[in-house]
């Protein structure tokens, strides 16, 4: 189902949380909101589910408006940061808590309850803790049964909000690859919020970088990594450097331009290798990683980062204090 | 895992625990056990006698009559004001919240006096109720009007800490899945306040079936007809009935004593409740 | 949940209407009394009951409510829908029309004896073997006598203690007032706990064992002594004391709107009756009819009383002159 969002306008209070959103998401999409605490990301998920009411603007479902539809009625699977399951229900009455609610001739029976029960389980890795309680399960098993819950229902739509803001590092990894492929396989209509740019670039077909309430680019994670629409979104999809250079020489505006390198994207030299190198000093090494990362002080007082190949930096030798020279690879 | 102090030297420890029970036994054991002896000092058959008598039995009967309206009435009252303020923000919340707690704050005798202004003779209502023939005043209902407004607090006050704790997360999940309001009420919140929904409950309970001061400004003492077990015992008392009034004493007494229990059971479990949510809160 | 409401709400109807429908079916009357009247009025209604009977044919309910007489006459004026009031004092009753006009301001001449079928007076009540050697009103000013008494702002029994006591002093000093109040200060400087009504004066001196001497109804005295033991408590009649005249009156407009006019102007009717007037004396108040006194001759010791016509000239100025604020009450007990 594809989602239509029309230039939504939400403030609480004096804060204006949602400035004129418009967005458009196709139907099977895998799409994440991107952004620092208070973009108005989680803000704009519950208006899609109707948890919170818009003072402006409209929501579309597959070219029905639904701004007026109450919650139980848009029929969206939402998955919370901190999963809200029932404490007092088992894992099973949790999942089952979608089909149990349905209005009387719709319902479906015990057997088939049990079976959808059981087949979600399955799906998400679970179906050995059915009879345990939220509070027997770690917080990785919590989110994948919560999100199991939301997929009982069938929804057209799946809303996560934050799916892996509280889980640990490598949790974090393993349940990321596992939405993707999941996702894969479902081909749900998906948003999901998230402050973690890693996570949105590698699991969404597309990223919607938002900041203030406004949405500042839309697009592949490949184009907007690449092609920042602005300082904001390059600044937000990973650490980068301000150059205060001259782009070519004898351009006329060329004292006032400023270039922004990615880490990766600065050759580390001992000896200037172009006009456009600059010499730095390196304050400290981190070879654990695939990559080397170098924290280094310009000779202007300004402080760089660069990443190098774990090769690059043993034939280089490098160590703390000594000076470098650093260039860009390609600006345009 | 328990934290044990080791400061205090023994025999410190004991005193002070000594002083406790003593002070316990002084003033709390020793008067509770005077009234079931002198309840019991004329036998077992006096005893059942005088509460086997048509005031002590309408006294009882009131007394039931109005925890029965008065808890229910409270409970509902309770759950809808504590899920308002908890849940939801509005103009004039802290007002409520105030004034929820005025009951505790009044003296019972205001609360009695204010229903003797509001539907007494003298009344703005006091005419038009003699005319059509309605008491209310010097009768059950203002009894039972007395007790839910002296009891009003304690429902809505157990609720609005564990509702405060829980959040709105589990009810929006709800919602989500499809349940109505109604459903969401009754399957998701409902379970979550249950422990503290019931001790509230029992305090209300208690408090509904002693009381006195505010009773006893609207009840006018009829017998057998507006005596609730309170005022009967009273009564009972000050006609040197000795044996009869602490034999009713000690239904209140009993009355007490399984309110005890029963309360520290479910505190027992409601405090896990709140530590429950509380935990879940500070989750993340 | 809807369910829970209607049980809720059936639960209050039956809560509050069962009473008065059950009620309904047969003539009720309320007697809205004072304190000491318990005993007297659970026996007087029995006979009543019967009596009228046979007069009538109809069964009566007759429901009783006691109290503190000021507290209860406020009661009636707030909507007590009381048939009859038997108070303490006439001042009560006379309130009762001034600030409810439920009956005729000359309800007073409706009965015979101002309306009072039965006296009482104020007596002294002292620990068994009189080891203060408390005699008459004099020694209850005495230093170190402990007297117990009810408060006088809210007791009419209190009310009567303090003009017994202050009609002695006149007496004793041809009308001094400046030596009556003394005298009176002297006396409440002994007293250690003012109770709210008489009931609970007499509570505290006979059951918590508080106090020398109390200040009493007769009646409430000889009841303490039955009930508790003649071996703990002694009366000692003053030499002289107040003559008092709990009065009684049917609350006209509550009994037409009743039905039970006839009933209740009978029920006080029959206090001056043989039989009514028996009971009263088995209950130690003093009779009027002469012959039934005769009859309980040695219960009812002679003594010199004074009423409060010859004191004060009514209740409605000795309740201006002594208990009002700023009385003599408030000038010797205030400060």
């Amino acid at each position: 189902m594809s989602i239509e969002v029309k230039n939504i306008i939400k403030t609480f209070g004096t804060f204006k949380a949602l400035e004129n959103i418009d967005l458009k998401i196709e139907t099977g999409e895998l799409i994440a909101l991107l952004g620092p605490s208070g973009s108005g990301k989680t803000t704009l998920l519950r208006i899609i589910a109707g948890l919170e009411t818009a003072d402006q603007g409209d929501i579309i479902f597959h070219g029905k408006d639904v701004k007026d539809a109450q919650t139980k009625d848009r029929n969206v699977g939402f998955v919370f940061q901190h999963y809200a399951l029932f404490r007092h229900m088992t894992v099973f009455e949790n999942i089952a808590f979608g089909l149990r609610v349905k209005p009387k001739d719709v319902r479906p029976t015990e057997e088939q309850i049990k079976a959808k029960v059981t087949e979600l389980l399955k799906l998400v890795q679970l179906d050995w803790v059915a009879n345990r309680y939220p509070s027997q399960l770690s917080g990785g098993q919590r989110q994948r049964i919560a999100l199991a819950r939301a997929l009982a229902i069938e929804p057209k739509v799946l809303l996560l909000d934050e799916p892996f803001g509280s889980l640990d590092a490598k949790v974090r990894k393993e349940l990321r690859q596992w939405l993707r492929r999941f996702h894969d396989d479902l081909h749900i209509t998906t948003l999901f919020v998230t402050h973690d740019q890693e996570e949105a670039l590698e699991v969404a077909d597309r990223v919607v970088v938002m900041n203030k309430g406004r949405i500042e680019q839309v697009g592949t994670p490949e184009n907007v990594y690449h092609n920042p629409a602005n300082v904001f979104v390059l600044n937000f999809l990973g650490n980068v450097n301000l150059f205060h250079g001259r782009t070519e020489e004898g351009s006329a505006d060329a004292t006032t331009k400023k270039i922004y390198v990615r880490p990766h994207e600065l050759t580390v030299t001992r000896q200037p290798v172009s006009a456009r190198s600059i010499k730095a000093k390196i304050s400290f090494i981190n070879p654990a990683g695939s990559v080397v990362r170098i924290d280094a002080v310009a000779s202007d007082g300004q402080s760089v980062q660069a990443e190098i190949s774990q090769e690059e930096y043993k034939s280089l030798k490098l160590q703390r204090n000594e000076e470098i020279c650093l260039t860009p690879k390609n600006i345009t | 895992m328990a934290v044990h102090l080791r400061s205090e030297p023994v025999w410190v420890r004991w005193t002070l625990i000594g002083m406790a029970l003593a002070f316990l036994g002084l003033f709390i054991f020793l008067p509770l056990s005077m009234v079931f002896i002198t309840g019991l000092n004329k036998g077992i058959a006096v005893y059942f006698k005088s509460i086997n008598n048509p005031d002590a039995l309408s006294a009882i009967r009131l007394t039931l009559i109005t925890a029965l309206v008065a808890v229910p009435l409270n409970l509902i009252f309770g759950v809808a004001a504590s899920w308002a303020i908890a849940k939801f923000d509005f103009y004039g919340k802290s007002f409520l919240t105030t004034l929820i707690d005025l009951p505790l704050s009044v003296s019972p005798v205001i609360s009695g006096l204010i229903y003797v202004l509001m539907f007494g003779a003298q009344g703005p209502f006091g005419t038009w109720l003699r005319d059509h023939g309605i008491k209310i005043i010097f009768a059950p209902p203002a009894i039972i009007l007395a007790t839910i407004f002296v009891t009003f607090p304690m429902v809505a006050r157990e609720l609005i800490p564990v509702m405060k704790a829980q959040g709105n997360d589990e009810e929006e999940a709800a919602l989500t899945l499809g349940a109505s309001g109604f459903q969401t009420f009754w399957r998701v919140t409902l379970p979550n306040i249950k422990w503290g929904l019931l001790y509230g409950v029992i305090l209300c309970n208690a408090r509904a079936m002693g009381e006195f001061g505010a009773v006893s400004v609207v009840s006018g003492h009829i017998r057998g007809q507006t005596n609730t077990l309170p005022l009967h015992i009273e009564i009972l008392y000050n006609e040197y009935n000795f044996t009869a009034a602490f034999a009713a004493a000690s239904l209140l007494a009993m009355l007490a004593l399984v309110t005890l229990f029963a309360k520290s059971l479910v505190e027992y479990r409601y405090r896990a409740e709140l530590k429950a949510a509380l935990r879940l809160e500070n989750h993340g | 949940m809807r369910k829970l409401i209607l049980i809720v709400l059936t639960l209050f109807v039956l809560g509050t209407g069962a009473p008065q429908v059950f009620a309904a079916k047969q003539k009720v009357l309320l007697n809205v009394s004072y304190d000491p009247t318990r005993e007297l009025y659970e026996e007087y209604n029995k006979a009543f009951i019967k009596h009228w009977q046979e007069l009538s044919g109809e069964t009566l309910e007759i429901n009783q409510s006691h109290g503190g007489s000021g507290k209860q006459a406020r009661a009636v004026i707030d909507g007590l829908d009381a048939d009859i009031v038997t108070l303490a004092l006439a001042y009560d009753i006379d309130s009762i029309v001034e600030k409810s006009g439920l009956l005729p301001a000359a309800w007073q001449q409706k009965l015979p004896h101002n309306s009072s079928p039965y006296t009482s007076t104020i007596v002294l009540l002292v620990r068994k073997g009189n080891p203060k050697n408390i005699k008459d009103w004099d020694d209850l000013a005495k230093p170190g006598i402990n007297v117990i008494t009810p408060n006088p702002k809210t007791s009419g029994g209190a009310r009567w203690n303090y003009l017994a006591a202050w009609g002695y002093a006149l007496k004793k000093w041809s009308n001094d007032e400046a030596k009556a109040q003394d005298f009176l200060r002297a006396i409440f400087r002994n007293v250690s706990i003012l109770d709210s009504g008489a009931r609970g004066s007499t509570t505290t001196f006979v059951e918590r064992g508080i106090g020398d001497v109390l200040i009493s109804w007769e009646n409430e005295a000889y009841l303490a002594v039955n009930e508790l033991g003649k071996d703990k408590f002694e009366i000692i009649i003053p030499s002289v004391s107040i003559l008092a005249e709990p009065p009684v009156a049917v609350v006209e407009r509550n009994a037409s709107r009743h039905g039970t006019l006839k009933a209740a102007e009978e029920y006080l009717n029959y206090l001056y009756s043989d039989e009514g007037q028996e009971i009263a004396a088995k209950n130690y108040y003093r009779p009027r009819n002469e012959a039934i006194a005769q009859k309980y001759a040695d219960q009812f010791q002679p003594i010199s009383l004074f009423t409060i016509d010859e004191l004060l000239g009514g209740w409605q100025k000795a309740q201006k002159t002594h208990f009002a604020d700023k009385g003599t009450f408030d000038q010797i007990y205030g400060n």
